[in-house]
């Protein structure tokens, strides 16, 4: 299953405010590769930096960039993004959608609760990070 | 993307974890709730920054 963690997951998962669901899903997704992936844009990379010291930000580029690319948001088409705008979603964050539905992942991880408002506007799944690793779990018993 | 290459992930994630613990962030004490607004701030920064930039 592939996944696009929202900035707040990574946050969350790095520890600079504790958060275990994140730091959990951010594990498993780890030691499942590749039966899980993540998909990034740069723009939550660019959220995430932020919120790092240089010398974090290094570790963060060096730990994403070993298990996935980053994506210019130059590639999500525009059109995309006014769609979710018109559902109600800030044009941010209808970018986020956006990128989700052109990358084909299965499902956008976020604690956002405008996202998580919006689910049943949306096209792929909408989890938190503890949703998130029951899902996986459900499916692994499948 | 070639191969993932999880144990060198492993390590800097690791690295970024220990980093991270050793300070205390503006994040650390705050209400999960005002983490959420506080990154959704950044959010919106950003894209401000995007568009404004664009030709």
């Amino acid at each position: 299953m592939l996944f696009v963690l929202d900035s707040n997951e990574y946050i969350f998962a790095f520890g600079l405010r504790k958060k275990p669901s994140s730091e959990k899903l951010l594990d498993v997704i780890l030691e499942t590769l590749p039966e899980h992936s993540l998909r990034i844009p740069r723009m939550i990379v660019e959220e995430v930096g932020r919120h790092l010291t240089s010398e974090e930000y290094r570790e963060f580029i060096e730990f994403i960039t070993n298990i996935t690319n980053i994506d210019e948001d130059i590639f999500v088409p525009f059109e995309l993004g006014a769609r979710y705008e018109s559902v109600g979603l800030k044009p941010a964050d209808a970018f986020i959608a956006a990128y989700v539905e052109w990358t084909g992942a299965d499902a956008l991880v976020t604690e956002n609760r405008h996202f998580l408002q919006h689910r049943s506007d949306l096209p792929f799944k909408v989890l938190t990070a503890e949703g998130c690793l029951r899902y996986i779990i459900s499916t692994k018993n499948e | 993307m070639t191969k993932a290459n999880v144990r060198k992930a492993r390590l800097h994630l690791d690295k970024l974890r220990h980093l991270v613990s050793r300070k205390k962030t503006p994040l650390s004490g705050m209400r999960e709730e005002d983490v959420i607004e506080e990154i959704r701030k950044t959010r919106e920064e950003i894209w401000d920054k995007k568009l404004a930039l664009r030709p």
